[in-house]
Order: C-alpha cells, then structure tokens, then sequence
C-alpha cells in the first residue's frame, strides 16, 4: 500500500497500473472504484465509509464536517420524509421531500467521500428506488382503470378503512414520486461524480471501465467515426471517399479499416 | 389551508388596500430583491466558474425566500431543494472535473453592446409594469378567477380531502401530467446514463 502511495507521485498512467497491481486485495473489493480516478487522484483507499483519505481531492477527513454531518444528517432525512408523508395537509410532497432526501445523501457524500457512499450505496438501491417508483405510480394509476375507470382515479382504489383518494394521492407521493426523484438525483449525482467514460479525453483522463470491454467497445466505436468524419468530408471528391478517408488517417490501424469496410 | 390561504388574503389586503405596487414594498422584501438582483448580476459577470456557481446557489436561496414571502411555500421547497441545494452540487461536482484558472480580476468586463440590449429589454418590461394587478391584490384575475382558482380551492376538499390545494392539482386533478413529469425525470436519469457511456449507476 505504502509502495503504490509513493508511486503515485510520478503521475503517469503506468504507475497506475502498477499501483492498482500491487494493492491486489483492495483492489478486489474495490476495484470499480479505482480506474475511473485521474491520475493525481488515484491513490488507494481502504472500504470504510469514514476512512478516506486521499490527496487532491476536496474530500478531507475533517473534525468540523464529518460529525456535523452525522449529527444533521438524521434530522435532514426525517425532515424528507416529513415533506414526503405530510404533504397532503402542509406545503411539499414528493418531489421537494425526495429532492431532499438526495440532498441528504449528497452530503454524506461530501463529508466521507463519494466513491465510498457509492459502494455503501449500492447501484441496486438507486435503480430500485427509480424504477420502483415509476412503475408503483404506473400501478397505482392502472388500478382503477383494472376495475373498469379512468386512470388515477383515486376513489375506486381497493383501499380499506382509509379514505382512497386521499391515501392514493399519499401513495402517488411517498412510492411513486419521491423514490423516482430521489433516485434520479443520487444516480446524477454519482455519474456525474465518476465522469464521462472515453479513451483519454473525457473527464476521466483514463479507461474508466472495470473489465476493459467497455474500452474495447469505445475504442471500435470511435476508430469507426474516425474515417466516417473523413469520409464526410471528402464525400464532396465524388467517388474516392473510401480511399481518401483512409489515407487521410495515417494513425487507422487494420481492424479500423475493416471495420469501418464492414459498416459500408 | 383554504382557511390559512384567506387569512392571508386578508391580511395583505387589511395592510395595503389597493395601493400602488411601490407602497407595498416592506422592508424585507425590498432588501430580498435587491439581493436576488445583486447576486444575479454577480452570477452573470464572475469571472471565476467557481464563484458564479456560489453566488448562484445564493441567488436560488434569495429566490426561495422570496417566495415564502410571497405565501409560495410549495414552490420554494422546491425552490431550496433543487436550485439551491442539488443544482449547486451537481454544478461543484462538475467543477471538480475541471482545472481551474487564477484569474487576476473578479468581474468580466462588461459588454457595452450586450448591457445596452439587455437595457432595452429591461426598459420594455417596465412598461408593462403599470398593467399588473398589485402583489396580494384580491382583484388580480390570477386570484379572482372564479372558474379556476376559486373552483379549486373550493373543490378540493370537498373532492380529494386533503388540505394542500397544490398538491390536490398536482396528484389529483392533474394527475396523468404529473405522470408524465415523473417519467420525464425517470428518462432524465437513463439519459444521463446513455450520454455519459455508463450502465450503472453508482
């Protein structure tokens, strides 16, 4: 571990790779986590959420922030839940109430690293919460028009003892349309945290990927829209666009050139 | 809430009867816009990304308090939560991503061209100034109406038994448009996705 911090001093994609070699059982448990890094920022990290200390990064473990985070946190989520629930009967709802709960979780982010938060906030959760959501307030809506009404009619909902409309308009709010923006949010704010993922002129500076097929997928794409943008070009010549395109690209290996055959 | 809404109503009205929209302007308010205009035009001609972020997210929380005191709570949680708090966050995380310049001065120089249109506009839209019903006017038709507003806030608890009028719309009466917009915000997320080249999202 040691070695690879100190190694991460020469910034060069080379010592990534070794750096990500040499912390081998870090890398196992952590490994979406690593590439996706620019260079300056790659250094390793252990897997608790409260333990990240990494150089470069506005992430810092701090004794101002992170406890006042924990003590906030609890009452920003209620408080959430409160805008969601209570929505009916005082301002809010589902979207102000979910927007908060991201929000809650945005600062989480903050005070003990996003990379962590995203592996103690598994990708599971986030897609669950948005497609749940969708698909609950699709449900809810499709109810009625099962026992022969109109769509979201609240009043023919199967709903005992309770008032439908009411609660229906509560369920609408608390499993339909805060989970949907919740979820969306964090899931922006992850990708947005993890960059765009290109061969080296991203944000990422780096291959993003963890297996490296979405790199070689990348690479054929691009290598792909390389002639194609020259042939466009040269389409103007008349008849030797092929043959101009590739000759324009003296960097087209091979398998670009069959490809890109193969596309025409 | 139609109680609390008519209470207001009425409040305002007993305060400032009819008068000219200046004669309204209280304290509070006058050194709330003045802060939304101040941090706005901040926000326009920072030159460091960073601090035109900033002061945005001031401007949003500026905004927001503007519309609690304009008797919009609905519309500034919403207002704090996502300008203010989220749109800010996602702003910084994107800045983040980036290398940031050291700029010798704070404030662009401003376009002579640029100003001078945007004086005109302004000009104009003061002009029309004279045509809009007083804040908290009873009179203003977006109130008096008496085949949308008061319809609602008539019906709506006798209809869907709730008190916030607001979400009454949203989730009742136009329920299948609020559908639309969560799925709107659901294709917002897959098309984050598919833009940035991911398949997961965390």
């Amino acid at each position: 571990m040691t070695d690879a911090a100190d190694d991460t001093d020469m910034t060069d994609t080379a010592t990534d790779s070794e750096a990500d070699a040499s912390t081998g059982e870090g890398a196992a448990e952590r490994d979406d986590a690593e590439p996706d890094l620019p260079p300056h920022r790659a250094v390793p990290r252990s897997g608790r959420l409260d333990s990240e200390e990494r150089q470069g990064t506005p992430y810092t473990e701090s004794q101002v922030i992170m406890p006042t985070v924990k003590v906030v946190a609890p009452f920003a989520f209620t408080y959430g839940l409160f805008i969601t629930f209570h929505g009916s009967g005082s301002p809010g709802g589902g979207f102000q109430g979910g927007a908060i709960m991201a929000a809650v979780v945005f600062m989480i982010a903050f005070a003990f690293g996003i990379e962590s938060t995203r592996d103690w906030l598994a990708n599971t959760v986030v897609v669950a919460l948005a497609v749940g959501g969708a698909l609950a307030f699709a449900g809810i809506g499709l109810v009625p028009v099962a026992l022969g009404g109109a769509f979201l009619q609240y009043d023919l909902l199967p709903i005992p003892v309770l008032d439908p409309v009411k609660y229906g308009m509560e369920a609408v709010e608390v499993v339909g349309i805060a989970p949907i923006v919740s979820g969306v949010l964090m899931g922006l704010f992850f990708l947005l945290a993890r960059g765009f993922n290109s061969d080296g002129d991203g944000f990422g500076n780096g291959s993003l990927d963890e297996d490296g097929s979405i790199d070689e997928q990348q690479r054929d794409e691009e290598s792909i829209d390389v002639p194609d943008a020259t042939d466009d070009a040269a389409v103007a010549d008349g008849g030797h666009a092929d043959d101009a395109g590739r000759a324009g690209d003296g960097a087209v290996d091979t398998e670009t050139a069959s490809s890109g055959g193969d596309r025409r | 809430m139609t109680g609390a809404l008519a209470l207001a109503v009425g409040s305002v009205a007993s305060t400032a009867p009819a008068s000219p929209v200046v004669a309204q302007v209280t304290a509070i308010e006058a050194s709330l816009l003045a802060f939304v205009v101040l941090t706005a035009l901040a926000t326009a001609l920072a030159r460091d990304v960073l601090a035109a972020v900033i002061v945005f997210g001031a401007y949003s929380l500026g905004m927001a308090a503007l519309y609690t005191f304009y008797r919009a709570p609905d519309v500034a949680l919403t207002e704090a939560a996502i300008s203010a708090g989220v749109t800010t966050v996602l702003l910084l995380l994107t800045l983040a991503k980036t290398t940031r310049i050291d700029h010798d001065v704070a404030f662009e120089s401003v376009n002579l061209p640029a100003a001078g249109a945007a004086g005109f506009l302004f000009a104009g839209l003061l002009l029309t100034m004279g045509d809009i019903p007083a804040i908290g006017s009873p009179d203003a038709p977006i109130w008096s109406n008496p085949d949308v507003t008061q319809w609602y806030l008539t019906e709506t608890y006798a209809q869907t038994h709730v008190e916030n009028t607001v979400m009454a719309v949203l989730a009742a009466f136009r329920g299948f448009d609020t559908f639309g917009e969560a799925v709107v915000v659901f294709a917002g997320g897959v098309a984050a996705l598919i833009v940035l080249h991911r398949e997961v999202f965390a």
